[in-house]
């Protein structure tokens, strides 16, 4: 008997595998679920209003909203217009975090947003593609007695999008403009304990900078984190899966170097799946939580990048390998035509992120939707990386399509078939239909959980309990694709039953010849024999 | 001067009773005691003043145009009453005192948003590490519960309606807020997605505040039951009528009073020498209407007073603080109702007189 462990695993054993992983899948979804908070937290700030009182403006000097050395403060703009304060001497000022708090290692990376309160005015409405332009500055200390340290300067522009929904009369006067989220910053790692931004609006009436913006009443700001619950519960979890799919992959390989042939294409393509999962699962993100490793973000969008073209890739071969079409295959050059679109689809988008991600390293404040060319041509990466997905699946339907035909196709010619060669087609068509199978089901578990997590509000009451939706998303999910390849790298492997097998049917002649054939050609390692393309006419007709 | 010296009382009198009820308080987060709450009484004190204000802006053009009466939130003298009108001004200053706190803890007033009551057993910074704090609107809540509802010393229906009135001024806060969400999953994308709350304008407050206002329902108990005297009886008579409403919805025990005539024993101060507006663009009906709502319908008639005002005008702005402007002048012309010459005759003839007049 040839094939994998799957085809010679009893129907008993092979429930209580199933039955094993479905617990560890439970588990990870509980964990997530129970232990986990939920996966980030918004907090709100409203930007403080400082005064710069110096004559001179020196670069140094930071302003503090609240607390020992506050600066001076103004309750809004009217005060200002009575006390003769012009704009370019007004600093928006936010500590993060709040009083009493401070910021952790374990919050992983720090968003913030960026929200104007523009009051309509008739007088002074927002024109037509507004652009406000942001000086902003970022500084970070870790206690609370001593000096700033800039971290970060830049002037950003940023589009203002705003409408006004009712009509625009006098009585409506002061009402707000709905204006959309703006992008501010992101940082990677959040190393230290306390952060001030000082946002200035300045306007220079002779280049037209901040004119036209409208009566800006406040800024407001959203900063957004991972809990560090979360941090500890997905590290632990990480640690966890790292030597499973390691020791599995170790064992995989094992057996398919005991083997007499060299390993074939789709053998390979699983171990490489193996390696990409690993790479993912490696807990390289706990020494974010001693060293200022900035690039960390980036870093798990590459390695996330690169499983999932693994992934796609895998599915496509694994489909070629199943034709059962009598061409030759087993050389990746085959399948250029169906892993092109996913290699350069991957590669836009890894573009894409260096081109935001990448750059935020060097400047958080960078956002490639600020301006209208970044725009462009961020929508043209995606544009392009959607167009490759698309590609892609049409070529793996058409390949799932094409596997179905031909298992039909065989279903006809099987019982007239000698054993050996009805088994090994019994065989293909079982493992392609199980994997199949596993494959949907995960498929359509990632789709439902993933529009539970985006419909629902966060958590569900239950009883006492409070069960986290969107944590349960995260870890139950890592852990299906994580138990997935673990079980494709375990029932895939080649089946040491053959070896059994050959060594006691050694002398069976031709049958056994028959059989070794086979098993060389469902691989492919070399071309069709005489014998292959006989039978296979035979099995055609 | 007369909005801050009302304002003062009634913080004044609000600080009372919350000192005063520290004494059997459990609340954990009051129980650090009388210096926490000079924090908050400024945020307090301003937040009523933002909800009269709100208050004012919304019944700019009805009779009733929410005037500083010191009937209004006292609770000491017997005569406040539980009308329409009240319930509207209870909601909008439990709002306004929920709104100022939520806003200040935004930005960074108190030492202690959220974090303390949420989450239970785990205390301080660790809870903020392991999970975030809660929303600063829950705080705002809590300490508007607070000092509002202390007001409310009594124990009988009016008591129970007016509390009922705060609770659903905070309700509006929390049912007019705005999801908003920001991706940042991998390349930016929706994987992970982060969605929080946000305060929507006070306007927005005030406007869904006086459609409930608008809509409000009498609140009716069992007459019978009442009148056994029982005071359990009466409890459970009361508990019966409030689970029929929703507690979104304002509700009011007594009928409006006329808001027409003068009356400043009972805090009535008329709709004579009120301005409304007659014509003009941009005007809703609602307003377009304030002539005749305000003046004809109540006996009164409308005069026409024309000013010449001095404004700006060709102003250049900035986003703040520099405006230059030339001064112009124009004539305005303004509507105020005013006591008939002739012999006052009924209103109901009146009003089928001007309906003719204003088709």
């Amino acid at each position: 008997m040839a094939g994998a462990i799957i085809e010679n695993m009893s129907t008993k054993k092979l429930v209580i595998v199933g039955v094993i992983l479905l617990l560890f899948q439970v588990f990870s979804f509980l964990v997530g679920g129970l232990i986990a908070p939920s996966p980030t937290t918004a907090v709100h700030y409203l930007a403080t209003k400082c005064v710069d009182v110096r004559k001179h403006h020196q670069k140094s000097k930071w302003f503090m909203p609240w607390g020992p050395n506050q600066c001076e403060k103004i309750r809004d703009f009217d005060e200002a217009t009575v006390k003769m304060i012009e704009a370019n001497d007004i600093v928006f000022a936010v500590h993060i975090p709040l009083p009493n708090k401070e910021m952790s290692p374990w919050f992983q990376f720090m968003l913030v947003i960026l929200q104007f309160d523009i009051a309509f005015k008739l007088v002074n409405q927002i024109e037509e593609g507004a652009v406000a332009t942001i000086d902003v500055g970022l500084a970070y200390r870790d206690n609370t007695v001593s000096d700033w340290i800039e971290m970060a300067h830049s002037i950003e522009q940023r589009k203002l999008s705003c409408n006004f929904t009712t009509i625009k009369s006098p009585e409506n006067e002061g009402r707000y403009y709905e204006c959309d989220l703006l992008p501010f910053m992101e940082v990677g790692s959040v190393a230290h304990k306390y952060y001030l931004l000082n946002i200035r609006l300045p306007v220079n009436e002779r280049k037209r900078v901040n004119v036209g913006i409208g009566e800006i009443k406040d800024i407001r700001l959203v900063g957004i984190h991972q809990n560090g619950g979360f941090t500890k519960v997905w590290f632990a979890m990480k640690t966890f899966l790292t030597p499973s799919i390691l020791i599995i992959m170790v064992w995989y390989w094992r057996r398919i170097t005991l083997m007499t042939r060299p390993p074939v294409l789709l053998e390979k393509v699983i171990f490489a799946l193996g390696i990409s999962m690993t790479f993912i699962n490696i807990p390289v993100e706990w020494f974010s939580v001693g060293f200022n490793w900035t690039w960390m973000l980036l870093f798990g969008d590459i390695r996330q990048g690169i499983f999932y073209a693994m992934l796609l890739s895998f599915w496509i071969i694994f489909c070629g390998e199943h034709l059962m079409d009598q061409t030759e295959r087993n050389r990746f050059a085959v399948y250029w035509k169906q892993v092109g679109p996913i290699v350069f689809g991957s590669f836009c988008l890894f573009i894409f992120d260096m081109c935001e991600r990448g750059v935020q390293l060097k400047n958080p404040f960078y956002s490639i939707w600020a301006s209208d060319v970044g725009t462009e041509l961020a929508m043209a990466f995606i544009i392009v990386a959607g167009i490759c997905a698309c590609l892609y699946f049409l070529f793996l339907c058409f390949m799932v399509f094409q596997v179905f035909r031909n298992i039909s196709g065989k279903r006809t010619s099987l019982p007239a078939m000698s054993k050996a060669r009805r088994l090994h087609y019994e065989g293909l068509i079982f493992r392609f239909k199980f994997l199949m199978l596993v494959t949907l089901a995960c498929a359509a578990m990632t789709v439902i959980f993933f529009i539970i997590s985006q419909v629902n509000e966060g958590h569900w009451h239950w009883g006492d309990y409070t069960v986290q939706v969107n944590s349960a998303f995260f870890t139950g999910i890592y852990g299906m694709w994580n138990l997935y390849v673990f079980a494709i790298m375990f029932l895939y492997a080649p089946s040491h039953k053959r070896y059994g097998d050959e060594q006691s049917n050694g002398d069976l002649g031709v049958n056994s010849g028959e059989d070794i054939q086979l098993t060389t050609t469902i691989t492919h390692v070399d071309g069709p024999t005489e014998i292959y393309k006989m039978t296979g006419k035979e099995a055609q007709e | 001067m007369g909005p801050c010296h009302l304002f003062a009382s009634v913080v004044i009198s609000m600080c009372c009773h919350v000192f005063s009820a520290t004494a059997w308080s459990v609340n954990n987060f009051l129980m650090t005691g009388p210096k926490a709450y000079l924090t908050y009484t400024s945020s307090v004190q301003a937040g009523a003043q933002g909800g009269i204000q709100e208050c004012k802006h919304q019944f700019e053009w009805d009779r009733w145009n929410c005037p500083e009466s010191p009937l209004q939130l006292s609770t000491h003298n017997g005569l406040r009453s539980a009308t329409r009108e009240t319930s509207f001004v209870h909601a909008i200053s439990a709002a306004g005192v929920m709104y100022t706190l939520t806003k200040n803890c935004s930005v960074g007033d108190f030492d202690n948003c959220g974090c303390d009551d949420s989450k239970i057993g785990k205390i301080g910074g660790r809870a903020w590490i392991w999970g975030g704090c809660s929303d600063n609107v829950d705080f705002g809540e809590n300490v508007s519960k607070e000092f509002v509802d202390a007001l409310e010393t009594g124990h009988d229906s009016r008591a129970a309606v007016n509390l009922h009135n705060n609770e659903a001024g905070r309700l509006a806060i929390k049912e007019t807020m705005k999801r908003s969400c920001k991706c940042h999953g991998v390349s930016g994308s929706c994987s992970i997605q982060t969605c929080w709350l946000q305060l929507s304008a006070f306007r927005d407050i005030g406007d869904y505040l006086k459609l409930k206002h608008d809509q409000a329902q009498k609140f009716e108990m069992d007459k019978r039951r009442m009148r056994a005297g029982n005071s359990a009886d009466n409890r459970g008579a009361m508990a019966d009528a409030f689970s029929t409403i929703a507690r979104t919805e304002l509700i009011y025990l007594e009928d409006s009073p006329d808001y027409c005539t003068r009356n400043v024993s009972v805090g009535l101060y008329g709709t004579e020498g009120r301005e409304c507006l007659q014509s003009g663009k941009n005007l809703s009906q609602w307003e377009r209407r304030s002539c005749r709502r305000l003046c004809h319908d109540c006996g009164w008639k409308v005069e026409e007073r024309r000013t010449e005002t001095v404004s700006s005008c060709n102003c250049k702005f900035h986003w703040c603080c520099t405006v230059k402007c030339d001064k112009c002048t124009q004539v305005v012309t303004k509507y105020f109702c005013a006591r008939r010459d002739r012999s006052r005759r009924p209103p109901s003839s009146m009003r089928r007189r001007n309906r003719v007049h204003d088709a």
